[in-house]
Protein backbone atom coordinates (compact mmCIF):
# COMPACT_ATOMS: atom_id res chain seq x y z
CA UNK A 1 0.00 0.00 0.00
CA UNK A 2 1.56 3.17 -0.77
CA UNK A 3 2.36 5.76 1.39
CA UNK A 4 -1.04 8.59 0.28
CA UNK A 5 -2.96 5.85 0.82
CA UNK A 6 -1.72 4.71 4.62
CA UNK A 7 -1.82 8.06 5.66
CA UNK A 8 -6.13 8.96 4.14
CA UNK A 9 -6.68 5.32 6.01
CA UNK A 10 -5.29 7.10 9.05
CA UNK A 11 -7.17 10.22 8.88
CA UNK A 12 -10.86 8.31 8.49
CA UNK A 13 -11.46 8.47 12.18
CA UNK A 14 -11.49 11.99 12.67
CA UNK A 15 -13.41 12.59 8.98
CA UNK A 16 -16.45 10.31 10.10
CA UNK A 17 -15.93 12.85 13.15
CA UNK A 18 -16.09 15.70 11.49
CA UNK A 19 -19.24 14.09 9.48
CA UNK A 20 -21.12 12.97 12.28
CA UNK A 21 -20.93 16.70 14.02
CA UNK A 22 -22.05 18.17 10.89
CA UNK A 23 -24.59 15.56 10.27
CA UNK A 24 -25.55 13.49 12.88
CA UNK A 25 -26.56 10.85 11.37
CA UNK A 26 -24.37 7.74 11.89
CA UNK A 27 -25.29 6.60 8.08
CA UNK A 28 -25.25 10.10 6.29
CA UNK A 29 -22.02 10.76 7.90
CA UNK A 30 -20.37 7.95 6.53
CA UNK A 31 -21.88 8.40 3.01
CA UNK A 32 -20.40 11.82 3.53
CA UNK A 33 -17.01 10.50 4.45
CA UNK A 34 -17.47 8.33 1.50
CA UNK A 35 -18.08 11.00 -0.78
CA UNK A 36 -14.97 13.13 0.46
CA UNK A 37 -12.90 9.32 -0.16
CA UNK A 38 -13.96 9.06 -3.22
CA UNK A 39 -13.14 12.18 -4.48
CA UNK A 40 -9.87 12.39 -2.36
CA UNK A 41 -8.62 8.81 -4.31
CA UNK A 42 -9.77 10.72 -8.21
CA UNK A 43 -7.75 13.67 -7.44
CA UNK A 44 -4.79 12.00 -5.72
CA UNK A 45 -2.21 14.08 -7.54
CA UNK A 46 -3.56 17.52 -6.41
CA UNK A 47 -2.55 16.73 -2.98
CA UNK A 48 0.59 18.63 -2.85
CA UNK A 49 3.78 16.79 -1.40
CA UNK A 50 4.06 17.73 2.34
CA UNK A 51 0.61 19.08 2.78
CA UNK A 52 -0.95 17.91 5.91
CA UNK A 53 -3.55 14.82 4.58
CA UNK A 54 -5.61 16.56 7.16
CA UNK A 55 -6.09 19.57 6.02
CA UNK A 56 -6.30 18.16 2.15
CA UNK A 57 -8.93 15.82 2.93
CA UNK A 58 -11.15 18.31 5.42
CA UNK A 59 -11.34 20.87 3.12
CA UNK A 60 -12.50 18.53 0.19
CA UNK A 61 -15.31 17.28 2.32
CA UNK A 62 -16.01 20.56 3.78
CA UNK A 63 -16.65 21.92 0.36
CA UNK A 64 -18.52 18.73 -0.52
CA UNK A 65 -20.82 19.64 2.40
CA UNK A 66 -21.42 23.38 1.57
CA UNK A 67 -21.71 22.72 -2.09
CA UNK A 68 -24.48 20.49 -1.06
CA UNK A 69 -26.34 22.40 1.35
CA UNK A 70 -26.30 25.56 -0.93
CA UNK A 71 -27.31 23.21 -4.04
CA UNK A 72 -30.86 21.77 -1.69
CA UNK A 73 -31.10 25.42 -0.55
CA UNK A 74 -30.96 27.21 -4.23
CA UNK A 75 -33.57 24.91 -5.77
CA UNK A 76 -37.10 25.70 -4.38
CA UNK A 77 -38.45 22.39 -4.88
CA UNK A 78 -35.10 20.56 -3.52
CA UNK A 79 -35.46 23.14 -0.70
CA UNK A 80 -38.86 21.54 -0.02
CA UNK A 81 -37.47 17.85 0.17
CA UNK A 82 -36.95 18.04 3.89
CA UNK A 83 -40.62 17.99 4.11
CA UNK A 84 -41.27 15.08 2.41
CA UNK A 85 -38.15 13.19 4.03
CA UNK A 86 -40.31 13.21 6.75
CA UNK A 87 -38.71 9.79 7.82
CA UNK A 88 -34.86 10.76 7.34
CA UNK A 89 -35.72 13.99 9.44
CA UNK A 90 -36.69 11.38 12.29
CA UNK A 91 -33.75 10.06 13.43
CA UNK A 92 -33.67 7.22 16.00
CA UNK A 93 -30.82 9.02 18.68
CA UNK A 94 -27.76 7.22 18.50
CA UNK A 95 -27.50 4.47 21.35
CA UNK A 96 -25.24 5.08 24.65
CA UNK A 97 -25.39 8.79 24.29
CA UNK A 98 -25.71 10.22 27.78
CA UNK A 99 -28.60 12.72 28.46
CA UNK A 100 -26.09 15.91 28.73
CA UNK A 101 -24.31 14.36 24.90
CA UNK A 102 -27.70 14.21 23.43
CA UNK A 103 -28.71 17.35 24.58
CA UNK A 104 -25.87 19.25 23.06
CA UNK A 105 -25.97 16.88 19.51
CA UNK A 106 -29.54 18.39 19.24
CA UNK A 107 -28.47 21.53 20.03
CA UNK A 108 -25.55 21.42 17.76
CA UNK A 109 -27.64 20.34 14.76
CA UNK A 110 -29.74 23.06 14.93
CA UNK A 111 -27.34 25.99 14.12
CA UNK A 112 -26.85 27.48 10.75
CA UNK A 113 -24.08 24.75 8.91
CA UNK A 114 -21.71 27.18 8.47
CA UNK A 115 -21.52 28.36 12.25
CA UNK A 116 -21.34 24.63 13.31
CA UNK A 117 -18.52 23.86 10.98
CA UNK A 118 -16.88 27.16 12.09
CA UNK A 119 -17.57 25.95 15.67
CA UNK A 120 -16.84 22.25 15.29
CA UNK A 121 -13.22 22.77 13.47
CA UNK A 122 -11.57 24.55 16.62
CA UNK A 123 -13.68 23.24 19.34
CA UNK A 124 -13.61 19.77 18.29
CA UNK A 125 -11.02 19.18 15.58
CA UNK A 126 -8.85 21.82 17.81
CA UNK A 127 -7.51 22.97 14.28
CA UNK A 128 -6.02 26.92 14.90
CA UNK A 129 -8.29 30.03 13.63
CA UNK A 130 -5.58 30.23 10.78
CA UNK A 131 -5.98 26.19 9.83
CA UNK A 132 -9.87 26.51 9.92
CA UNK A 133 -10.12 29.43 7.97
CA UNK A 134 -8.40 27.95 5.31
CA UNK A 135 -10.36 25.23 5.51
CA UNK A 136 -13.40 26.11 5.80
CA UNK A 137 -12.45 29.14 2.71
CA UNK A 138 -13.46 32.12 4.99
CA UNK A 139 -11.30 35.61 6.15
CA UNK A 140 -10.33 34.98 9.57
CA UNK A 141 -13.15 37.61 10.62
CA UNK A 142 -15.79 35.51 9.02
CA UNK A 143 -14.43 32.61 11.05
CA UNK A 144 -14.76 34.08 14.47
CA UNK A 145 -17.47 35.92 13.62
CA UNK A 146 -19.47 32.41 13.45
CA UNK A 147 -17.67 30.86 16.37
CA UNK A 148 -18.95 33.11 18.80
CA UNK A 149 -22.60 33.34 16.90
CA UNK A 150 -22.24 29.88 17.20
CA UNK A 151 -21.19 29.53 21.02
CA UNK A 152 -24.02 32.00 21.92
CA UNK A 153 -26.69 30.04 19.45
CA UNK A 154 -25.72 26.81 20.99
CA UNK A 155 -25.74 28.00 24.79
CA UNK A 156 -29.30 29.74 23.75
CA UNK A 157 -30.30 26.42 22.74
CA UNK A 158 -29.15 24.83 26.26
CA UNK A 159 -30.74 27.11 28.06
CA UNK A 160 -33.82 27.16 26.45
CA UNK A 161 -33.61 23.17 26.94
CA UNK A 162 -33.07 23.47 30.29
CA UNK A 163 -35.86 25.76 30.89
CA UNK A 164 -38.44 23.71 28.97
CA UNK A 165 -37.15 20.58 31.87
CA UNK A 166 -37.56 23.04 34.65
CA UNK A 167 -41.20 24.01 33.61
CA UNK A 168 -42.09 20.21 33.10
CA UNK A 169 -40.50 19.58 36.34
CA UNK A 170 -42.66 22.58 38.07
CA UNK A 171 -45.77 21.63 36.66
CA UNK A 172 -45.57 17.63 37.31
CA UNK B 1 -0.80 45.79 33.70
CA UNK B 2 -4.10 45.90 31.40
CA UNK B 3 -2.51 47.21 27.95
CA UNK B 4 -5.85 46.46 26.06
CA UNK B 5 -9.46 46.61 26.02
CA UNK B 6 -10.33 42.91 26.28
CA UNK B 7 -13.60 42.26 24.55
CA UNK B 8 -16.15 39.07 24.31
CA UNK B 9 -13.84 38.08 21.39
CA UNK B 10 -11.16 37.69 23.45
CA UNK B 11 -12.94 35.10 25.38
CA UNK B 12 -13.49 32.66 22.15
CA UNK B 13 -9.61 33.40 21.52
CA UNK B 14 -8.66 32.20 25.02
CA UNK B 15 -10.79 29.10 24.81
CA UNK B 16 -9.60 28.10 21.83
CA UNK B 17 -5.71 29.01 22.78
CA UNK B 18 -5.42 31.74 20.03
CA UNK B 19 -4.90 34.39 22.99
CA UNK B 20 -1.19 35.13 22.90
CA UNK B 21 0.69 34.34 25.92
CA UNK B 22 1.84 37.46 27.05
CA UNK B 23 -1.84 38.47 27.14
CA UNK B 24 -2.89 36.06 29.36
CA UNK B 25 -2.41 37.65 32.83
CA UNK B 26 -3.92 40.63 31.80
CA UNK B 27 -6.84 38.55 30.43
CA UNK B 28 -6.90 36.74 33.20
CA UNK B 29 -7.54 39.60 35.48
CA UNK B 30 -9.92 41.29 33.24
CA UNK B 31 -11.99 38.12 33.49
CA UNK B 32 -11.66 38.42 37.67
CA UNK B 33 -12.70 42.04 37.24
CA UNK B 34 -16.13 41.15 35.16
CA UNK B 35 -18.10 38.54 36.56
CA UNK B 36 -20.67 38.51 34.04
CA UNK B 37 -17.56 37.93 31.28
CA UNK B 38 -16.26 35.25 33.67
CA UNK B 39 -19.84 33.51 33.97
CA UNK B 40 -20.07 33.56 30.21
CA UNK B 41 -16.41 31.68 29.93
CA UNK B 42 -17.31 29.33 32.39
CA UNK B 43 -20.28 28.71 30.72
CA UNK B 44 -18.57 28.31 26.84
CA UNK B 45 -15.56 26.17 28.55
CA UNK B 46 -18.38 23.50 29.72
CA UNK B 47 -20.18 23.16 26.63
CA UNK B 48 -16.64 23.37 24.83
CA UNK B 49 -15.99 20.07 27.13
CA UNK B 50 -19.40 18.71 26.53
CA UNK B 51 -18.94 18.92 22.93
CA UNK B 52 -15.66 17.25 22.41
CA UNK B 53 -16.57 14.54 25.46
CA UNK B 54 -20.06 14.10 22.69
CA UNK B 55 -18.28 13.17 19.46
CA UNK B 56 -15.13 11.16 21.41
CA UNK B 57 -16.31 7.85 20.78
CA UNK B 58 -16.18 8.59 17.43
CA UNK B 59 -12.68 8.18 17.24
CA UNK B 60 -12.95 4.73 18.77
CA UNK B 61 -15.41 3.05 16.40
CA UNK B 62 -14.48 0.81 13.78
CA UNK B 63 -13.71 2.42 10.78
CA UNK B 64 -16.34 0.49 8.19
CA UNK B 65 -15.39 -1.64 5.85
CA UNK B 66 -17.10 0.08 3.23
CA UNK B 67 -14.40 3.30 3.40
CA UNK B 68 -11.85 1.25 4.15
CA UNK B 69 -12.55 -0.45 0.57
CA UNK B 70 -12.49 2.89 -1.20
CA UNK B 71 -9.30 3.76 -0.05
CA UNK B 72 -8.18 0.53 -0.36
CA UNK B 73 -9.31 0.44 -4.32
CA UNK B 74 -11.44 -2.48 -3.78
CA UNK B 75 -14.45 -0.64 -4.76
CA UNK B 76 -14.36 1.28 -8.40
CA UNK B 77 -14.03 5.24 -7.51
CA UNK B 78 -17.24 6.45 -9.39
CA UNK B 79 -14.99 9.97 -11.03
CA UNK B 80 -18.90 11.32 -11.11
CA UNK B 81 -20.85 13.45 -9.12
CA UNK B 82 -21.45 11.75 -5.47
CA UNK B 83 -24.40 9.56 -5.59
CA UNK B 84 -24.71 8.98 -1.95
CA UNK B 85 -27.76 10.91 -0.60
CA UNK B 86 -26.44 11.81 2.77
CA UNK B 87 -26.92 15.44 1.59
CA UNK B 88 -30.98 14.54 1.51
CA UNK B 89 -30.09 13.84 5.28
CA UNK B 90 -28.08 17.00 5.36
CA UNK B 91 -30.51 19.00 4.46
CA UNK B 92 -33.26 17.76 6.94
CA UNK B 93 -30.57 18.43 9.62
CA UNK B 94 -29.24 21.40 8.55
CA UNK B 95 -33.52 22.82 8.23
CA UNK B 96 -33.80 21.31 11.88
CA UNK B 97 -33.61 24.51 13.78
CA UNK B 98 -34.38 24.31 17.86
CA UNK B 99 -37.73 26.98 17.93
CA UNK B 100 -36.40 28.47 20.98
CA UNK B 101 -37.64 31.91 21.82
CA UNK B 102 -34.56 33.27 23.58
CA UNK B 103 -32.83 36.30 22.51
CA UNK B 104 -29.25 34.30 22.62
CA UNK B 105 -28.07 36.46 20.23
CA UNK B 106 -27.90 39.34 21.77
CA UNK B 107 -24.98 40.59 23.43
CA UNK B 108 -22.44 39.61 20.78
CA UNK B 109 -23.72 42.71 18.30
CA UNK B 110 -20.52 43.99 16.71
CA UNK B 111 -18.84 40.94 16.24
CA UNK B 112 -20.28 40.02 12.84
CA UNK B 113 -23.19 40.77 10.49
CA UNK B 114 -24.32 37.10 9.84
CA UNK B 115 -28.28 37.16 11.14
CA UNK B 116 -30.07 34.41 8.87
CA UNK B 117 -33.51 36.03 7.33
CA UNK B 118 -34.78 32.59 8.33
CA UNK B 119 -33.35 32.79 12.04
CA UNK B 120 -35.16 36.20 12.18
CA UNK B 121 -38.76 34.29 10.55
CA UNK B 122 -39.08 31.59 12.17
CA UNK B 123 -38.21 33.15 15.40
CA UNK B 124 -40.65 35.72 14.76
CA UNK B 125 -43.40 33.11 13.63
CA UNK B 126 -43.31 31.04 16.88
CA UNK B 127 -43.11 34.28 18.99
CA UNK B 128 -46.29 35.41 16.92
CA UNK B 129 -47.85 31.49 17.49
CA UNK B 130 -47.05 31.52 21.31
CA UNK B 131 -48.36 34.58 21.73
CA UNK B 132 -51.84 34.36 19.90
CA UNK B 133 -52.83 30.74 19.22
CA UNK B 134 -53.34 30.82 23.54
CA UNK B 135 -55.96 33.13 22.97
CA UNK B 136 -59.14 32.53 23.19
CA UNK B 137 -61.22 35.76 22.15
CA UNK B 138 -58.68 37.71 21.43
CA UNK B 139 -56.85 35.39 19.13
CA UNK B 140 -57.69 37.09 15.70
CA UNK B 141 -58.45 40.63 14.19
CA UNK B 142 -60.73 39.17 11.08
CA UNK B 143 -62.38 35.88 11.96
CA UNK B 144 -62.86 33.66 9.16
CA UNK B 145 -66.69 34.29 8.72
CA UNK B 146 -64.88 37.36 7.16
CA UNK B 147 -62.69 35.27 4.92
CA UNK B 148 -62.93 37.28 1.48
CA UNK B 149 -62.54 40.85 3.76
CA UNK B 150 -59.35 38.95 5.69
CA UNK B 151 -57.75 38.23 2.38
CA UNK B 152 -57.95 41.25 0.85
CA UNK B 153 -56.88 43.48 3.52
CA UNK B 154 -53.70 41.17 4.38
CA UNK B 155 -52.65 41.36 0.96
CA UNK B 156 -52.66 45.07 0.72
CA UNK B 157 -50.69 45.44 3.76
CA UNK B 158 -48.43 43.04 3.52
CA UNK B 159 -47.76 43.64 -0.40
CA UNK B 160 -48.27 39.96 -1.50
CA UNK B 161 -51.22 38.47 -3.54
CA UNK B 162 -52.29 36.18 -0.20
CA UNK B 163 -55.23 33.47 -0.41
CA UNK B 164 -55.44 31.41 3.05
CA UNK B 165 -55.03 27.99 2.36
CA UNK B 166 -57.36 25.48 2.68
CA UNK B 167 -56.46 23.16 5.36
CA UNK B 168 -59.83 20.86 5.58
CA UNK B 169 -58.20 17.96 4.02
CA UNK B 170 -55.61 18.00 7.09
CA UNK B 171 -58.66 18.70 10.00
CA UNK B 172 -58.01 22.67 9.78
CA UNK B 173 -60.68 25.05 9.68
CA UNK B 174 -59.53 28.83 9.52
CA UNK B 175 -60.28 30.89 12.51
CA UNK B 176 -59.06 33.88 11.18
CA UNK B 177 -55.92 36.46 10.95
CA UNK B 178 -53.86 39.04 11.93
CA UNK B 179 -51.70 41.81 10.96
CA UNK B 180 -48.35 41.98 12.51
CA UNK B 181 -44.79 43.50 12.38
CA UNK B 182 -42.07 41.90 11.36
CA UNK B 183 -39.04 43.76 11.62
CA UNK B 184 -39.18 46.93 9.46
CA UNK B 185 -42.00 45.00 7.34
CA UNK B 186 -45.32 43.35 8.37
CA UNK B 187 -46.57 39.88 8.40
CA UNK B 188 -49.86 38.66 8.32
CA UNK B 189 -50.43 35.78 10.54
CA UNK B 190 -53.81 33.39 9.48
CA UNK B 191 -55.00 30.93 12.20
CA UNK B 192 -56.26 27.52 12.03
CA UNK B 193 -57.74 24.52 14.63
CA UNK B 194 -58.69 21.82 14.11
CA UNK B 195 -61.40 19.78 15.56
CA UNK B 196 -59.61 18.95 19.31
CA UNK B 197 -59.30 22.57 19.63
CA UNK B 198 -55.06 22.29 18.53
CA UNK B 199 -53.83 25.54 16.78
CA UNK B 200 -51.67 25.87 13.76
CA UNK B 201 -50.37 29.39 12.33
CA UNK B 202 -49.25 30.40 9.33
CA UNK B 203 -46.56 33.60 8.99
CA UNK B 204 -45.99 35.05 5.67
CA UNK B 205 -43.90 38.01 5.29
CA UNK B 206 -42.11 40.05 2.10
CA UNK B 207 -38.44 38.66 2.72
CA UNK B 208 -35.87 40.49 0.70
CA UNK B 209 -33.90 37.98 0.81
CA UNK B 210 -31.64 37.83 -2.01
CA UNK B 211 -31.60 33.44 -2.55
CA UNK B 212 -34.49 31.11 -2.45
CA UNK B 213 -34.29 29.17 1.17
CA UNK B 214 -36.27 26.50 2.37
CA UNK B 215 -35.97 25.78 6.00
CA UNK B 216 -37.79 23.71 8.51
CA UNK B 217 -37.01 24.64 11.66
CA UNK B 218 -38.24 22.21 15.13
CA UNK B 219 -37.78 22.82 18.97
CA UNK B 220 -37.70 19.89 21.00
CA UNK B 221 -40.58 20.34 22.63
CA UNK B 222 -42.34 23.70 22.06
CA UNK B 223 -44.03 24.77 19.07
CA UNK B 224 -42.40 24.02 15.57
CA UNK B 225 -42.08 26.26 12.49
CA UNK B 226 -41.74 24.47 8.87
CA UNK B 227 -40.43 27.65 7.18
CA UNK B 228 -38.79 28.87 3.89
CA UNK B 229 -38.39 31.52 1.93
CA UNK B 230 -38.91 31.82 -1.81
CA UNK B 231 -38.72 34.67 -4.30
CA UNK B 232 -40.23 37.36 -2.59
CA UNK B 233 -41.18 36.00 0.21
CA UNK B 234 -41.26 34.12 3.36
CA UNK B 235 -43.21 31.69 5.35
CA UNK B 236 -43.45 30.06 8.25
CA UNK B 237 -46.19 27.41 9.56
CA UNK B 238 -46.01 26.90 13.75
CA UNK B 239 -47.55 24.22 15.63
CA UNK B 240 -47.24 21.48 18.20
CA UNK B 241 -48.01 18.92 16.08
CA UNK B 242 -45.55 15.96 15.60
CA UNK B 243 -43.05 16.60 13.05
CA UNK B 244 -44.01 14.45 10.31
CA UNK B 245 -48.18 16.02 10.27
CA UNK B 246 -46.97 19.68 10.83
CA UNK B 247 -44.37 19.02 7.40
CA UNK B 248 -47.46 17.52 5.60
CA UNK B 249 -49.45 20.25 6.69
CA UNK B 250 -46.98 22.62 5.84
CA UNK B 251 -46.43 21.10 2.31
CA UNK B 252 -50.07 21.66 1.79
CA UNK B 253 -50.53 25.61 2.45
CA UNK B 254 -47.08 25.72 0.49
CA UNK B 255 -48.67 24.40 -2.55
CA UNK B 256 -51.71 26.61 -2.46
CA UNK B 257 -50.08 29.67 -1.35
CA UNK B 258 -47.44 29.11 -4.26
CA UNK B 259 -50.09 29.09 -6.85
CA UNK B 260 -52.14 32.06 -5.16
CA UNK B 261 -49.35 34.00 -5.33
CA UNK B 262 -48.80 32.94 -9.12
CA UNK B 263 -52.48 33.46 -9.69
Amino acid sequence: MDEKKAAILGEIPRLRRYARSLLRDRDSADDLVQDCLERALVRLDNWQTGESPRRWLFTIMHHLFIDQMRKVNRRGEAAMLPLEAGEAVAQPAEQMESVASREIIDALQAISPDRRAALVMVAIEGFSYAEAANILGVPAGTLMSRIARGREELRGLLDDTARRRAIRIVEK
Amino acid sequence: MIRRDFSERDIHMALDGELPADERTAYDAWLDANPEMKARSTRFTADRVALQAAFAGVLDETVPVRLRKVVLGETPVKAAAPSSRWWLSAAAAVLLVAGGLGGYLAGIDGLGQEDPAEDRLAEQAIAAHVIYAAEQRHAVEVPASDKDHLQTWLSNRVGLKLVAPDLTADGFQLVGGRLLPAGESKAAMLLYEDGKGQRISLFVTTESAENTKGTYMAAQDGPEAVYWLDKGYGCAVVGSLPRERLAEVAKNAYSQLVSGLAS
